[in-house]
């Protein structure tokens, strides 16, 4: 049934139909609607939970990685600073095969204090063994989050869903609700491969000497690969079931594309009415939507963008020192591909600046009238600033 | 269902994952430092003259123990009742909590624990030790001599108490008066001391021949004769008939014999004496003048008492002194000379000197003398230096062969003059004898030494008789040695008293009762720096499990197998009743 949701509620929409169990999070904005109205489901009893109140987002995720062993579907939600905080329980909860769900809602880094839109949080986490998604509207949202227990509870990895702040988390859009028994069936109880249990004691997680450490990451590493394997099956099944698929990534428009615009998160929804806009016009444009970023789809993008002659990737992020991030992780994609495009960056939209139609369509004709990139990322719609602080 | 058509060769998982214990893992081979629960001595205790065992009392009291509590002081003290209202609790002065916010209000609460003890007449369970064949005779009855008899007694010893007058007490019953100290809490706690064995005479009066010439009955003889004349102020008229004596003033109104005091009334000093005699009679009627050589902040009296005074009506001259006092038409004419200050103003009384020859006289109806009092008797203080002689903190021992052995005690070897101290007297006397007794001469010092309370002078009954409380360090905790966050900040509580125009109108006690859960949160304040109170921040912080709780009498015990020595919980210990120690690496056992 559709209703009008916003963005954090088309999570905890799902977080309630996923049943979970045990639900930990401490308040930050822009993440904060999406505990609010969970923890009110558990207070009334929509949901038959437990929500955990902690002093800080490193204890809710420590909590998490406690009733996680315990054998029970755990749900966090958190933002920027809050995901910064659970840095090293992060790297605990992958290493610890725990299949802990996350609603991340993508927000800039400070100092300055910034709430508003930036993916920088959750991609200074992309080491820490976290299979993550990038949502574009809150239907994805919804159903991405009830498909992250599938996947998690199967290949046993900790799965953070990402959503942009305020466009996504704060707006409202009509949403598809499922009901409880097709979600149900998509998504059985959680059957933990192992778990505490007083009846048969033991310790997970002590010493891992070099004999056997090398072998723990390996085996992290081949659940990733199975994990993109996963996605792709457990999609057929729900769009089966829920009629719904939004694929690891999405191709509009690229087969006969010269340029492929490559995106993720909500500047996709924009880039759409820009692509459709320049083939009206004639231009040969496609646009390429990353959705999975962890596993990274390589083979997907490496075939997707075949076509092309050149590849322009908008970050709503970036690498000090390097460049926009999803500029990386596509030219480390390509690079052992012979004949592969060139690989355009372009940094926009940082800390919540808008990028409109205007903006995309700049980075089209630029990319197109290049020879060549001429940097590893361009920074799209910087204005002069005073520098008043710091000059002698 | 759906869900069955995932794939099911599912990739294998490899985490870490033992079925073995981790006692296996014997964590305290990693340690080389060695925490150790190791009881402290608090400041209070080491500052009370008499030991009191306060930091322990308070805590029991806070657990509403208030038996055990009362009967802690008592093991140390037999007047709580009495020092809970008139010591000057130097105990407070050295509290631990007066840097945190302010001191813990001891005097108070060891006076509830009294009155309770009173209001359910709570009978005193200590034990006295086996009976011994020695008896010792003591001479007045003031608080020196009742300790002792006390203490005596709670050792076996037989105890005779000889007095002059017709009841026991001394300067309790007759020189303190009643609004500071009811007569019911002295008769009680004396009661109480006769009960458990002591003989008290009244009305005998002791003379040297009690003890000369081999005849005597006693092994030993102690000698707690007080102060009971005034010193003479040593001017011109001042043995005019009508010119009373302070302390004699304060004993006739104890014996009935005072009635109202019309017109003004000029009380000459600055000590306790003086102010309890001005305080006195303002309660009589007269407008009274306390009249003293020194500045205010000089004066000898307890501070609260002089002010309580002021808030009674009693005006203070400061900087005068009588040089002559005249009778003129029943009235007396006193001329004083203004002082003034010489010398720069420190922390010990002023020193002053006439200012020129500026007199001023006033006239006045009653006229008293408080300006000191001496012992009635050259032979009540001990003779110069002689053989046999051993001079303690609290009494001077003097052993003689073929005559029984005097201990000297109370306000006449002691140099600040309180009821504490008396008690601290009494008590270090019974120990010394009973070592002397027991060990001879050359033991009393190094005894009582292993017994005191920190670094003295107090000593303690229950160290002494080996009670629990000699196992403690007799370091003192010291502020920072306390881990603060533990506690929330909280005033000291206020005591209730009357109203100073209530005060007039008889002599009821002016600091009022105070109800049990008032003396529970004021005991809660108390740090019990050094006392393990079972909080057991020790169990809650320790990373390997190894503080155990159990039967054992102490409560806790620490595991050294596991024990890898990271000291959190010495550190988190908020009351300092842990130490961390360098273990010991070779094990000589």
């Amino acid at each position: 049934m559709r209703h009008v949701l916003e963005g954090s509620h088309a999570v905890s929409e799902a977080v309630r139909l996923a049943r979970a169990q045990v639900i930990s999070a401490y308040p930050i904005t822009p993440q904060t609607h999406i505990v609010e109205q969970l923890s009110e489901y558990c207070a009334n009893g929509t949901l038959n939970a437990r929500f955990l109140r902690v002093e800080s987002e490193h204890s809710a995720l420590a909590a998490l990685i406690g009733a996680a062993s315990s054998g029970v579907r755990t749900f966090t939600a958190t933002s920027s600073q809050g995901l910064a905080l659970m840095h090293e329980l992060l790297h605990w909860a992958s290493g610890a095969r725990l299949p802990i769900v996350m609603a991340q809602v993508n927000r800039a880094m400070a100092p300055g204090w910034n709430i508003w839109a930036d993916q920088t949080d959750s991609l200074a986490q992309r080491d820490t063994g976290w299979v993550q998604f990038y949502c574009e509207n809150g239907q994805e949202v919804l159903d991405t989050t009830i498909q992250a227990f599938r996947l998690a509870e199967w290949v046993n990895l900790p799965v953070m869903v990402n959503l942009d702040a305020f466009f996504l988390s704060h707006t409202y859009e009509p949403v598809d609700v499922p009901d409880q028994k097709s979600v149900d069936s998509f998504l059985p109880p959680y059957k933990p491969r192992f778990q505490l249990d007083l009846a048969n004691p033991c310790a997970f997680n002590q010493l891992a000497p070099p004999n056997i450490y090398m072998e723990m990451r390996h085996n992290i590493q081949m659940a990733m690969d199975e994990a993109f394997t996963f996605f792709e099956q457990m999609e057929e099944e729900f769009g089966t079931i829920l009629g719904r698929r939004h694929g690891a990534v999405e191709a509009i428009r690229c087969d006969d594309a010269e340029v492929i615009l490559i995106t993720s998160g909500t500047v996709t929804s924009t880039s759409r009415q820009v692509v459709a806009k320049l083939r009206e016009k004639g231009e040969k444009v496609g646009l390429l939507k990353i959705k999975l970023f962890r596993p990274f789809p390589l083979n997907l993008l490496r075939e997707l963008t075949k076509p092309a002659s050149k590849i322009a990737v908008i970050d709503r992020n970036f690498s000090f020192g390097a460049s926009g991030i999803f500029a990386q992780e596509v030219k480390a994609a390509l690079c052992n591909f012979p004949g592969h495009p060139p690989v355009y960056g372009y940094v926009a939209g940082l800390g919540g600046r808008d990028i409109t139609t205007e903006v995309i369509e700049d980075i089209y004709w630029l990319t197109k009238n290049s020879t060549a990139p001429e940097n590893e990322s361009s920074w799209v719609g910087l204005r002069e600033v005073d520098h008043a602080v710091g000059q002698s | 269902m759906a869900a069955q058509q995932t794939p099911t060769n599912r990739t294998p998982l490899l985490i870490p994952c033992s079925y073995l214990t981790t006692e296996g893992n014997k964590t305290g081979s990693w340690r080389f430092l060695r925490p150790r629960y190791e009881e402290k001595t608090s400041p209070c205790s080491a500052a009370c003259p008499a030991g009191e065992d306060i930091g322990r009392v308070e805590m029991l009291t806070a657990q509403g123990s208030f038996k055990e509590a009362w009967e802690t002081v008592m093991m140390e003290n037999p007047f709580p009742g009495v020092c809970g209202r008139v010591c000057y609790h130097p105990c407070e002065q050295q509290c631990n909590r007066k840097e945190f916010d302010e001191p813990v209000a001891i005097h108070s609460l060891e006076r509830f624990l009294a009155d309770t003890a009173s209001r359910y007449e709570l009978q005193l369970s200590l034990q006295k030790l086996e009976s011994k064949k020695q008896k010792i005779a003591i001479v007045g009855s003031g608080p020196s001599g009742l300790a002792a008899g006390y203490f005596l007694t709670l050792l076996g010893y037989q105890a005779d108490i000889f007095e002059a007058l017709p009841e026991p007490g001394g300067v309790l019953r007759w020189g303190i008066p009643l609004y500071r100290l009811p007569l019911s809490i002295l008769n009680r706690e004396i009661a109480q001391i006769r009960e458990l064995g002591v003989q008290i005479h009244c009305g005998k009066s002791i003379s040297q021949e009690f003890w000369r010439g081999g005849k005597s009955e006693y092994d030993a003889i102690f000698l707690g004769c007080g102060h009971s004349r005034s010193v003479p102020l040593k001017i011109s008229g001042e043995d005019l008939a009508g010119v009373k004596d302070g302390l004699q003033f304060l004993a006739d109104i104890r014996r009935g014999e005072v009635s109202a005091l019309d017109g003004t009334a000029a009380v000459i000093g600055g000590g306790n004496t003086a102010v309890d005699t001005a305080r006195s009679a303002a309660r009589f009627g007269a407008k009274v003048i306390l009249i003293y050589r020194r500045r205010r902040q000089d004066m000898p009296a307890f501070a609260e008492e002089v002010e309580m005074a002021l808030e009674e009506g009693v005006e203070l001259w400061e900087l005068q002194t009588p040089v002559n006092i005249a009778a003129q038409d029943g009235d007396f004419v006193v001329t004083l000379q203004h002082m003034h200050v010489i010398g720069k103003d420190g922390q010990r009384k002023a020193r002053v000197k006439p200012d020129s020859n500026k007199k001023k006289k006033i006239r006045v109806q009653h006229l008293f003398k408080a300006v000191g009092t001496e012992a009635s008797e050259t032979w009540y203080e001990p003779p110069k230096k002689t053989r046999g002689m051993l001079r303690l903190s609290n009494c001077v021992l003097l052993h003689k062969s073929r005559e029984p052995t005097l201990v000297y005690g109370g306000d006449l070897v002691a140099d600040i003059k309180s009821v504490a101290h008396a008690v601290a007297s009494g008590k270090q006397a019974a120990i010394a004898l009973d070592i002397l007794f027991h060990e001879g001469l050359d033991a009393v010092r190094p005894r009582l030494q292993s017994c005191l309370v920190a670094e003295g002078p107090s000593i303690s009954w229950e160290t002494y008789i080996g009670g629990p409380r000699s196992l403690r360090n007799q370091r003192v905790v010291r502020y920072s040695d306390l881990n603060t966050d533990y506690f929330q900040f909280a005033p000291m509580m206020i005591q209730p008293r009357l109203l100073p125009e209530e005060r007039f109108q008889s002599f009821a006690e002016i600091n009022l009762k105070i109800g049990a859960s008032l003396a529970i949160r004021e005991a809660e304040r108390c740090f019990n720096c050094g006392l393990c109170n079972q909080c057991d921040n020790c169990q809650l912080f320790c990373p390997e499990i190894a503080v155990t709780r159990d039967n054992n009498p102490r409560g806790r015990h620490i595991n050294y197998d596991y024990c890898k020595g990271c000291g959190l919980c010495v550190v988190e210990c908020p009351r300092n009743a842990m130490i961390l120690e360098e273990e010991l690496l070779c094990d000589t056992s």
